[in-house]
This record gives structure tokens, C-alpha cells and sequence, in this order.
């Protein structure tokens, strides 16, 4: 169990910069994601982690040792690639054991203890004497996972590995992340683009946008209380909409006006406002047109127009507007989100 | 929408499939047929059944000689080129400029052998007097090297790139990652390779036929010679056996590796 300090980190690839000054402290056993859009850097802060590239400019350092000028080798970390990166020449039992066998831990014997326990933890025991291509995506990602949790890694760093699979496998191998992670405590940095396996997997998010890191939290505080309008829009379907607020009101660019809390930051703003917390109902504040209906099942999704804006709005089944109609929406000032600018 | 083949079209394709099929295999029947004759002479159909031309070309010295000198070049050129060619597909797929070094690897694919025999035979004879095995052994080795280089850089491309990189995170050094990662990737291509730089020495003609000397005839040479100063069926028996070793070897190796996945490069 160690912890993983990153320090001023810059990353430059030729006149690009990829990451500019990072900072990031996880602590021992923590699960922390890096979450963004593709292009923002994280998985290059993570490969640096690892190893496998280098920094312009910082220092990473594993339970208070800098190992920025460490290969991936000496680094005692494990990492688990997208594409899972199996030994296609090796069993399954030996791919496993393969990291033990690199770095001499233990006899043979106690190797193949560790191995047999690694791939109890992800139920493929009975596959131990498979070849790689003779199992599923799925099969193959578990053997992936076991083998970066075989060798007790100080840190273990997971590349977007949930992102090759269908949803339904995406959603049991999440819940099967959780459970190893809570029975075997690995400090953890898991790379994703996808917002629901940052939330539903991590203790802390680090959300990143062109380089730096826009907002760390924990995932329920990150998705209620967002610190900028990049975080609103990147988490959870949020409509930003430009207003004016003065005198405890927002006022809209149609001239519409909406309560907001006290305590609002005065002048030009934008309004957040999640389709969760919006609703269409007779006697709403606002006055919204119909543009198009999406059936989501057991529920409608509504693209709106407000104030020349399209916004996004999710309603129960039971009401069905079409487009062209007038609607009223309600949104109680409790429920917006105002942020400066 | 997929429209229907014309009909006219179908038969002409299935014609011309045949026809290629016809010319592949037509020789070998004459060969064979003409190998297993009675008459004294070469001609086709053959004339009755019998294995004397076999028997004859099994106690012909010159034969036996020429077949022996062409197994153990065949072999070791195959060891060579295989471990040459190896290193050098492992290298070009790592490098930056890959590309331009790999033309010019290749380039013996399509520089014309007549004149590189023609130049290592001046160069050679300049350097060392006679041409001995030890040229031939190259001259083979040179030009068995592409098809080494091609079936393994195939194999090369087609891994996970990230293989190499997981074998670093997980603690395997260079050296280790080139025994245990990289060469057991390489090894289908290898022994395409190899098969490939056996059947291109043990065949090749014109680099052996500007390089031999009396002591030093490889089996095609000594068929041709034989061909063209006393033609009997024994060419033809010879002939045979060497369609059979290679046949032997195509077979070794579909079983052991699956032939065609590298057959198309």
C-alpha cells in the first residue's frame, strides 16, 4: 500500500503541450479516476505514471521516493491496457505469473499460489490452461485484471479497460472492480471518457480539460455542486444558459426571469440546469417550444427552446407533448446552479 | 443492393481458374509421368511402368553428390537467412525510418539475379580466386533473406503493439522481453521464412549455374547439365524427388503453423 504524489508535471510532444503544471496527490488505497474527453491528457499523465513516457518538466514520486527517472520496469506498478495486452503465446496461468516471474517474487510454488488466488479473485480458474485467443473479451479482461493484482503492485493503473466490452458485461465488470478494490485496497488510478464508471468506481474524481486538471472531488460532490461551466456540461446532460442577475432574479436573453438562491454572484452569469431537475408543468416559471421528442421507453427526452437556446429535458412517458406546443417548466431557485461568467 | 454475377462472366472465371490450375499442375504430371516411363527416352504420355530411372539416379555418383551439396547448402542457408533475417524484421519493425531500410532489405527480391550473379562472381573471383561453397552459401543466403524478412515483419504487424509495453510494466528487461515477448510472436513468421529460404536454395539455378565449379554442382545445375547433353528419364525421376521434398516440408509445415495465414504476407 503506498501512495502516489505527482508534482508540477508538464508534458510537451514537440511544440504541443499535452500537460501543463499537475499536481495530484492519491492517497495509499485510494481509488482515483482521471476523467475527461479524448485529447485532454489523461492518459498520457497516466503512461507517464507508468513509465512509459517521459515528462518535460516534474516529478512523480511512489511512497516518497522519485521514480521520474525510473524504466516501467523498476517501478513496481501494474498496468492494465484497453486492448488488455495478454502474451498471445502464453497460457493463461503463465500470463499471469508472468509479472511474478519478472520480478522474482517468491519460489515457483508460491508463483503459482499467488497465481491461483489472482484468478480466484476474477472466478477463471477453471481457464487457467487456455490460450488467450481462445476466450472471450470479456474472459480476457479478467485475466488482464488478475494479472496486474497478482504481484501486489504499489500502484495499479488501468487504462480505460471497460471501454472493448458491451454495456451489460461493462456493468458486472464494474461491480466486480469495486469488490476487489474493497478486498484488496490497491492504490488505483483508472483512466475513463465514460462519467457513469468515473462516479460508480472511484473515491475521488479528477476531472481534466486541455491539460490541466479542471475539478477534483469525490464523485457525489463533483456531480451536485460542479465548479465550472466545463464540469457542469462534461457531467450528468446540464443546460447551460446565459443570464443577468440582478436583484435576486435571472433574467434571460428573451427577457424570461427566474428566482435564483441568495447569495448568487451578481451580473452575467450562466444558469445550470440539470434535465433531471427541470420539469415541464402547468404553472412553471418558464415558457419553453416543443422542438423534437426522443422515447427513451419509460420516459420522453424533450429538446426545448428557451430564450433562442435548445435545452435538454427529461419527462415521464405519461406526458406527451409534440413538437410545436408551448410548455411551461419548473425549476425552483434551489435547483439552479449559477456560476460567475 | 448486390447485383447477380452474369452468367457468361461465372463461366469465364471459372475457365480461367482452371486453365491457371492446368498450367500449375500440368508440368508436374509430365514430370512424374515421364519419371516412372520403360522408354529410354523423355516422352509423354509415358510408355509402361517402372522405377529404373530411379534406380539409375540413385546409383549415379554425380546425382548423389549434387543432392548432397544442395541439402547441406539448402540447410544451412535456411539457418542463416532465419537468423539474419530475423534480427533484421525485428529491428526494421522497431525503427523510425523503417520503410527505406526495408526496400532496400527487400531489394534482392528485385535486383535480377543473372546480375547480382554476374557481380559476386567478378567480385569474388577478384578477392579469392575460385568460387568455393563458401560463395554460394552467401549468394543463396542473400537472396533467401527477403522472404524471411517478409513472412516475419507480417507476423510483426499483426501483434497488439501494446504487448511489448504490458511486458515492460510488469518488470521484463530487454533481454527478457526479446526471448519471452518478442521471438515467440515471431516464430510462425520464422518458420514460413524458413521454409521459404529452403525451397529458394534448393531450387535456384541461375546464381549456382554462373558459380559452380567442377567440384561444386548443385542438383539443378547437374539436371540441367544432364538435360542438355544426355537426356534420359533420370532428370525426370530426380526431378520428382525433389517435388516430393518439398511437398513433405509444405505439409510439415501447414500442420505445424497453418501455411496459408503467411502465404499472403
Amino acid at each position: 500500500m503506498s501512495d502516489l504524489k505527482l508534482t508540477n508535471i508538464v508534458k510537451a510532444f514537440g511544440k504541443t503541450q499535452v500537460l501543463r503544471d499537475i499536481n495530484l496527490t492519491i492517497r495509499s488505497g485510494e481509488f482515483v479516476s482521471l476523467l475527461g474527453a479524448s485529447g485532454c491528457g489523461k492518459t498520457t499523465l497516466l503512461r507517464i505514471v507508468a513509465g512509459l513516457e517521459t515528462v518535460s518538466a516534474g516529478k512523480v514520486e511512489i511512497d516518497g521516493v522519485d521514480v521520474t527517472d525510473l524504466s516501467p520496469e523498476k517501478r513496481d506498478i501494474a498496468m492494465m491496457f484497453q486492448s488488455y495486452a495478454l502474451l498471445p503465446h502464453m497460457t493463461v496461468r503463465e500470463n499471469v505469473r508472468f509479472p511474478l516471474r519478472m520480478r522474482k517474487q517468491g519460489t515457483r510454488e508460491e508463483q503459482y499460489e499467488c497465481v491461483n488466488a489472482a484468478l480466484e479473485a476474477v472466478q477463471l480458474s477453471h481457464l487457467a490452461d487456455r490460450m488467450p485467443r481462445q476466450l472471450s473479451g470479456g474472459q480476457q479482461q479478467r485475466v488482464a485484471l488478475a494479472r496486474a493484482i497478482v504481484s501486489n503492485p504499489k500502484v495499479l493503473l488501468l487504462d480505460e479497460p471497460l471501454s472493448n466490452l458491451d454495456a451489460r458485461l461493462r456493468e458486472d465488470m464494474q461491480v466486480e472492480l469495486i469488490e476487489i478494490h474493497r478486498r484488496i485496497g490497491l492504490t488505483t488510478l483508472f483512466v475513463t471518457h465514460d462519467q457513469d464508471e468515473a462516479l460508480s468506481l472511484s473515491d475521488r474524481v479528477v476531472l481534466m480539460n486541455g491539460g490541466v486538471i479542471e475539478q477534483e472531488a469525490p464523485p457525489r460532490e463533483i456531480y451536485e455542486t460542479p465548479a465550472t461551466a466545463y464540469a457542469s456540461s462534461f457531467l450528468g446532460a446540464a443546460n447551460l444558459i446565459p443570464a443577468t442577475v440582478s436583484d435576486g432574479v435571472a433574467r434571460l436573453a428573451d427577457g424570461q426571469t427566474i428566482a435564483v438562491p441568495a447569495g448568487s454572484p451578481k451580473g452575467s452569469v450562466t444558469l445550470v440546469l440539470r434535465q433531471e431537475n427541470v420539469e415541464i408543468a402547468e404553472g412553471g416559471e418558464l415558457t419553453a417550444n416543443v422542438v423534437t421528442r426522443v422515447y427513451l421507453g419509460s420516459r420522453n427526452r424533450y429538446i426545448l427552446e428557451l430564450a433562442c437556446q435548445r435545452i435538454s429535458v427529461v419527462a415521464p412517458a405519461s406526458l406527451t407533448f409534440e413538437p410545436g406546443m408551448e410548455v411551461r417548466l419548473r425549476v425552483g431557485a434551489d435547483r439552479v446552479r449559477i456560476l460567475p461568467g | 443492393m448486390v447485383r447477380a454475377v452474369p452468367t457468361w462472366l461465372r463461366i469465364a472465371a471459372w475457365c480461367f481458374v482452371l486453365l491457371t490450375g492446368l498450367l500449375l499442375l500440368a508440368p508436374l504430371v509430365v514430370v512424374v509421368g515421364v519419371s516412372v516411363s520403360e522408354s529410354q527416352f523423355i516422352v509423354f504420355p509415358p510408355q509402361g511402368f517402372s522405377l529404373r530411372w530411379y534406380e539409375k539416379a540413385l546409383s549415379t555418383p554425380a546425382f548423389l553428390d549434387a543432392f548432397w551439396l544442395s541439402l547441406g547448402l539448402a540447410t544451412l542457408v535456411t539457418a542463416t537467412a532465419t537468423v539474419i533475417g530475423g534480427a533484421a524484421a525485428i529491428g526494421l519493425s522497431r525503427g523510425r525510418q523503417g520503410s527505406q531500410l526495408e526496400t532496400f532489405f527487400l531489394s534482392p527480391l528485385v535486383l535480377p539475379s543473372i546480375i547480382f550473379a554476374i557481380g559476386l562472381l567478378m567480385l569474388w573471383s577478384t578477392l579469392f580466386g575460385t568460387t568455393s561453397f563458401y560463395v554460394l552459401w552467401l549468394a543463396h543466403t542473400v537472396i533467401a533473406l527477403p522472404y524471411v524478412i517478409r513472412t516475419t515483419l507480417a507476423v510483426l504487424a499483426e501483434r497488439d503493439p501494446y504487448v511489448n509495453e504490458a511486458a515492460r510494466t510488469m518488470g521484463a528487461g530487454r533481454l527478457q522481453r526479446l526471448l519471452l515477448v518478442t521471438l515467440p510472436q515471431c516464430i510462425p513468421g520464422l518458420a514460413a521464412g524458413a521454409f521459404f529460404a529452403f525451397n529458394i536454395s534448393f531450387d535456384e539455378a541461375v546464381l549456382s549455374l554462373f558459380l559452380r565449379n567442377p567440384n561444386l554442382t548443385t542438383l539443378p545445375v547437374q539436371i540441367y547439365g544432364q538435360l542438355e547433353f544426355s537426356p534420359d528419364p533420370t532428370v525426370a525421376a530426380v526431378s520428382t524427388v525433389m517435388i516430393m521434398i518439398t511437398l513433405v516440408l509444405m505439409v510439415l509445415l501447414e500442420r505445424l503453423m497453418g501455411l496459408n495465414r503467411f502465404a499472403s504476407g
